[in-house]
């Protein structure tokens, strides 16, 4: 595998993200693809944490933390200053969980991208709300344990398809990247940069804490996540133009689950289902692709 | 403004603003399992009898770095362009590839970088060790003998090798027919062989009294005179005028004659001499028939040599053994006995026995013997009993008290009768005697362990030599231990032949030549089983950025002050060039 | 020059004059004049501004956390329900030193829905270290945003200058609008200590630990206590240029009175003509508006409010369980001094309804009839219900 990633680093070691930590891979590529004219807004996520306690801080670009539902807002903001200070070379990202993309920080990124601000909002999606520990979210999978949904009570309702949300805001860009697929993701993450407007990356980013699994499988199951159409890669430009950029391996989605602790819970009658819907949001996709009549 | 100036706030501004680096903070105390990097073995290595760092060999082949690869084959085999032609490539059969579509190519890839070294007329430039005072006589300059003499030669020693016909080579000058090896390639390995300092004497006739008398001038001799005496077929009518011995067949057309044929010739045997026969008789105008007594898949000869036989028509009759010739004017009767499989031999092969059937005759105009060869002399071989000797996988070795001491190889001894064998045995007996010369003989069998590749039984010189290949593991990396998910499927490279009706009318070299550009996205299929090939994903998957470029070979190392032994390096490894072991072991 | 304007207008034009670089509001009646008068000034090129239209009042401040921590001069308006919504918000920007002002137009809050003056709003978030300055007129509106911005800038605080709904923000009243020029001398070019800087990254709001929590709090305490001093240097700055000044209270009659009227926001006009009244006939009574809540001038206020034997402290706003906050206020800030009068508390006006001068007097006779008061907080003009 050739990557085209620069050797650059704009993060440190001595983070503190858990070990395996998908959300820390995942900010490391992103500014490897962006670099260092970029001003980071914060909101609520696990990265308030690994981005350091005061006084220090893990990567070397400015951040600014701010409240849990403000991302799309406070990036609003930061743009607009530096537009009003004739800087309009510097890119403006918003670096949000799902919690601060799917739930509480939903209407202020439907704002921005309304009004076509021109920024980055990524969300990296661990799938639940982990900083707190591991509370479900509208992100969280059909069939996922979470501490809110436990035992019998686990996640019946399907994951909230954030990047079609988005799309139908006829944002610029909007596209999935994952962890496992640096090269992809990198560049996604440039091609976002070059266009002006509102851009969304949503960035499949695995959590070993709250996923139950391996530190050492992150990249791995982030991996089979697209290998089975779990978290296709696709982007989508301009509301309409849809590309896929990985054909998947069409894996069998229990390859993805039985991996991982919080799905142990599930039955083959269980997995068939998802499984159906799995095929089902592909196949839709390939229509929207024009892949498929 | 100057009353602007004079207000200002006394308080200095105290903010959570934090530009301080993370790096104070030492995430390595987090760990509890350890990444290390540990470069492993390739199946393919152990697989091949001499030992050849295949997967290495690849790797800089996909860097264009085909000198290099040239030498890290020359480092365990002097024959790269006659191994890349008529090897059998048993590497091929452990490539783990071979589970995930085909196995690579090594034998053309090896071929390929031979013929880029001639044509680009490389000098290899091997390590050697400084010269030290014993001095070894060779007997016989085939595969076997000129391996020898030439490792001993890197091990410092000065070899001497007589060779009794007008030219070096063995069977690959006076046997392997030009269609599988021109003769032009085999001339300049033996230069290169030449070229680190073995001396071959030709016309050099060695007699039994040499043995005695060899202590005066050397301290040891090694035997590889191979087996160029056809064995009889205990027939009646077997010695008759016109019927042939195979070897000695090959051996006039490789000095130029070109007996021309008409009509059926019978080829009895089944091993690569009866082949090789069968299909030079095709070249030459006959209709070859092959008659072996067991089944096609019996035959010892190399799977490929019998396809490409079939392939430009040679005939194959199986489960018939010769019962008796006879002449009958210008043709001969060849009766043999139809057999039929009655288990299983210890080799594996069939076990057979005399059907029912009645015999059957077969009338052709010619006959060849090829059931299989020997020593020319008795006294070539092993003394068996007679002499306290040490029996190794490739050679035998006599560490006589009085005497030059002796070790017998290639052919003699070896159970497989191949090139890559003969070159094992000469690798073989050069490490054992430098073992014997250093540390005496009762260390030679124990310390031999210690450079096998693998679990063995093949040998690493450049281990011997303690090259970079030392260091790795003896661990033979798997399949399941390969992160597949790096790899694409891709076809094998087809190899590139002369046509089936050229073949037919010519001893033109049958394999023709890949580019460099196939053979770099053949060797790029390969998965370097346990070889970093720097292909940084354990840098780039570092969640928390341990993983640091220097200027080691390695390329890289990792700061343990910051690991926090997540292990994604080690799985996302595609190679199983990491391990991940317990923090403290 | 003097120009008749509403309220709205007058801070739109001191949003104008103090050269904000980004406004970001989201509408809300009373407010609505504020952020059009701006809407129109950013697009018609009067300002060289950018005007964010949010989607929330919540978004509304939060853009403005971005705008000011990337170091531009930054503005909003609300009222009620939309101040209730930024109250998080409210934290972030004192929290981060953002000297963000923001125009705060009380209004009641719901349910029922109510869109008129009461000061609860505002009140409600005294503790979320915002700078509060509540106006009388249409002159003071504007010149407290003019000085906001400069003594927010000065302490790195977030300034709340707060009108009464309609009662100030729709009505026209003659306004002196300053040259742009003498606007220039007082308040000069934003300089931010810190600012988001891509060529010296650093994070703002990280993770604090107990370890340095309360050092950054005892930091913004110590700031906003050096706005008490401040603020009258930067008065008689303001003085110096545009020949007026407020105060951070404003003592009519004080030095003889026996009895002192507390106010603040547009009942302090009427109680002015009922206090001028009543000294007409004779009696002893001053009046104490009340411009400067936070931080709350306690010293200035035991100094003009000691020497009387009465105060009656009159709220447009009630804290529930407790009483009016402004009586609250003045009652702790007495507390702690050995002569002190006795403090009488009325609600008044709450959701709009008139404080005409007769209750305002109903207020001075009801405090100089009573020996003591009657209750903590007196609601004065209830109907029967």
């Amino acid at each position: 595998m050739e990557l085209n990633v620069l050797d650059e680093e704009y993060m440190t070691s001595g983070h503190v993200a858990c070990p395996g930590c998908g959300a820390a891979i995942a900010m490391r590529f992103f500014l490897k693809a962006v670099g260092d004219k970029t001003i980071i807004v914060l909101p609520a996520c696990c990265w308030s944490i690994i981005a350091g306690p005061y006084p220090q801080s893990t990567v070397k670009v400015p951040v600014i933390h701010s409240a849990f539902e403000t991302g799309g807002a406070v990036a609003s903001g930061v743009r607009a200053a530096l537009d009003m200070k004739g800087d309009t070379e510097t890119t403006v990202v918003t670096w949000a969980g799902d919690g601060g993309t799917f739930d509480i920080g939903f209407q202020a990124l439907s704002g921005a991208v309304e009004r076509n601000e021109d920024f980055i909002y990524v969300c990296y999606d661990n799938e639940a709300y982990m900083n707190t520990g591991i509370q479900r979210s509208s992100s969280t999978p059909y069939g996922a344990w979470t501490t809110t949904t436990p035992g019998d009570e686990w996640k019946k309702l399907r994951k909230k398809n954030i990047v079609e949300v988005l799309v139908a805001h006829r944002i610029p860009y909007a596209a999935t990247a994952n962890i496992a697929f640096p090269e992809d993701l990198v560049r996604k993450a440039k091609k976002a940069q070059s266009i002006k407007g509102s851009k969304f990356l949503h960035i499949f980013a695995s959590c070993p804490t709250g996923w139950r699994i391996p530190s050492e499988s992150s990249i791995k199951i982030a991996r089979i996540a697209v290998q089975t159409n779990i978290f296709p890669l696709y982007e989508v430009e301009d509301g309409v133009k849809y590309t896929i950029n990985y054909k998947p391996k069409e894996f069998p989605v229990s390859e993805y689950f039985k991996l991982q602790g919080r799905f142990q819970h599930l039955t083959d009658e269980d997995m068939k289902h998802i499984q159906k819907m799995v095929d089902e949001d592909w196949a839709l996709l390939l229509r929207k692709a024009g892949e498929r009549p | 403004m100057a009353e602007q100036e004079k207000i200002k706030s006394e308080v200095p501004l105290l903010i959570p603003r934090s530009c301080e680096s993370t790096l104070t903070n030492m995430t390595g105390s987090w760990r509890f399992l350890m990444p290390r990097y540990e470069e492993k073995t390739a199946p393919c290595s152990t697989a091949c009898p001499a030992g050849e760092d295949i997967g290495r060999i690849e790797m800089l082949t996909t860097q264009g770095l085909f000198k290099e690869a040239w030498e890290t084959i020359l480092r365990e085999n002097p024959f790269p362009a006659v191994c890349g032609r008529v090897c059998y490539h048993p590497c091929e059969n452990r490539c783990n590839r071979g589970e995930f579509d085909d196995a690579i190519a090594i034998h053309s890839i090896e071929r390929f970088l031979a013929d880029a070294a001639s044509r680009n007329e490389f000098k290899p430039s091997i390590e050697k060790l400084p010269s030290k005072k014993q001095k070894i006589a060779v007997v016989g300059a085939g595969p076997s003998g000129l391996a020898a003499a030439y490792f001993l030669t890197l091990l410092g020693y000065i070899c001497d090798v007589f060779e009794a016909m007008p030219e070096a080579g063995g069977v690959l000058r006076w046997g392997i027919p030009l269609y599988r090896l021109p003769i032009s390639v085999l001339r300049n390995e033996i230069a290169h062989i030449e070229s680190v300092g073995v001396r071959i004497h030709t016309g050099k006739c060695i007699s039994k009294s040499f043995l005695d008398e060899a202590h005066n001038q050397y301290s040891a001799v090694f035997m590889g005179c191979g087996h160029s005496r056809t064995r009889g077929l205990n027939i009646p009518g077997e010695n008759m005028d016109g019927l042939e011995d195979g070897i000695a067949f090959l051996g006039k057309v490789r000095q130029g004659e070109t007996p021309s044929f008409d009509g059926s010739v019978a080829v009895i045997g089944g091993g690569n001499t009866a082949v090789d026969v069968a299909r030079s008789v095709l070249r030459l105008g006959g209709k070859s028939i092959l008659v072996y007594r067991r089944r096609r898949q019996d035959m010892p000869a190399f799977d490929q040599e019998i396809h490409m036989a079939l392939e430009e028509g040679v005939e194959i009759r199986e489960l018939l053994a010769p019962v008796k010739v006879e002449k009958n004017g210008r043709e001969y009767t060849l009766t043999v006995q139809p057999m039929r499989v009655a288990g299983t031999d210890t080799d594996g092969r069939a076990a057979i026995e005399p059907d029912n059937e009645m015999t059957q005759e077969i009338i052709v105009q010619r006959i060849f013997k090829a059931i299989g060869e020997e020593a020319a002399e008795d006294w070539y071989n092993p003394p068996g009993e007679k002499e306290k000797s040490l029996t190794l996988k490739n050679s035998v070795l006599i560490p006589r008290s009085q005497g030059a001491v002796l070790v017998i190889g290639g052919d003699l001894t070896n159970q497989t009768k191949s090139v890559v064998h003969a070159v094992a045995s000469g690798k073989e007996a050069a490490i054992a005697l430098d073992i014997l010369f250093q540390e005496g003989s009762e260390a030679v069998e124990s310390r031999l362990k210690d450079y096998v590749v693998g679990n063995g039984p093949s040998l690493s010189m450049e281990v011997y030599m303690a090259g970079p290949r030392s260091e790795r593991e003896k661990h033979i990396v798997e399949y399941d231990e390969i992160n597949t998910d790096y790899f694409e499927l891709a076809p094998r490279v087809t190899q590139p032949r002369l046509l089936i009706e050229e073949r037919r009318k010519t001893f033109e070299e049958i394999d023709l030549k890949i580019s460099a550009n196939v053979a770099i996205r053949e060797a790029e299929r390969c998965f370097n089983c346990g070889l970093c090939n720097q292909c940084d994903n354990c840098y780039l998957f570092c969640p928390d950025l341990s993983i640091q470029k220097d200027d080691s070979s390695q390329g890289r190392h990792i700061n343990y002050d910051y690991c926090k032994g997540c292990g994604i390096c080690v799985v996302e490894c595609p190679r199983n060039a990491m391990v991940l072991e317990e923090e403290g072991t | 020059m003097k120009r008749v304007v509403e309220g709205s207008q007058a801070v739109a034009e001191a949003v104008r004059l103090a050269r904000v670089n980004v406004i970001s509001a989201y509408p809300i009646t009373p407010q609505t004049h504020i952020v059009e008068f701006l809407s129109e000034y950013c697009a018609n090129g009067t300002m060289n501004a950018r005007f964010l239209r949010v989607e929330s009042e919540h978004s509304a401040l939060a853009a403005l956390i971005g705008t000011a921590s990337t170091g531009v001069r930054s503005f909003t308006a609300t009222s009620g329900q939309g101040l209730a919504l930024m109250h998080e918000l409210l934290h972030w920007a004192s929290g981060a030193r953002l000297p963000i002002v923001m125009a705060e137009v009380n209004r009641a809050l719901a349910p029922g829905w109510n869109i008129w003056i009461d000061q609860t709003d505002s009140l409600a978030q005294r503790d979320t270290g915002w700078i509060q300055m509540y106006c009388e007129h249409g002159q003071e509106v504007l010149d407290s945003v003019i000085q906001a911005y400069r003594l927010g800038e000065l302490v790195s605080l977030p300034v709340m200058v707060v009108l009464d709904a309609f009662y100030l923000s729709h009505t026209y009243e003659p306004v002196d609008i300053p040259e742009q020029e003498l606007v220039d001398r007082f308040l000069p070019p934003y300089k931010p200590m810190f600012q988001l800087d891509t060529e010296d990254p650093c994070a703002f709001g990280s993770l604090v630990t107990p370890n340095a929590y309360m050092e950054m709090r005892h930091n913004i305490a110590m700031a906003m206590e050096e706005v008490l001093s401040l603020f009258q240097d930067v008065e008689n700055e303001f003085e110096a240029i545009f020949d007026r000044r407020y105060g951070a209270i404003e003592p009519v009659g004080c030095d003889d009175a026996e009895i002192i009227l507390v106010t603040s926001g547009t009942v302090t006009s009427t109680c002015r003509q009922v206090v001028d009244d009543l000294r007409s006939r004779g009696e002893k009574v001053g009046l104490l508006k009340v411009k400067l809540f936070r931080p709350f001038p306690v010293d200035l206020i035991r100094q003009n409010l000691t020497s009387a034997k009465k105060i009656a402290v009159i709220d447009r706003n009630f804290s529930f369980g407790a009483s009016g906050i402004f009586a609250q206020e003045i009652r702790a800030a007495l507390c702690n001094t050995p002569e002190r009068p006795l403090s009488f508390g009325y609600v008044v006006g709450l959701g709009g309804r008139d404080v005409t001068e007769d209750v305002l007097e109903d207020i001075y006779w009801d405090t100089k009839n009573n020996e003591v008061p009657v209750k903590e907080s007196i609601w004065m003009g209830l109907q029967e219900v």
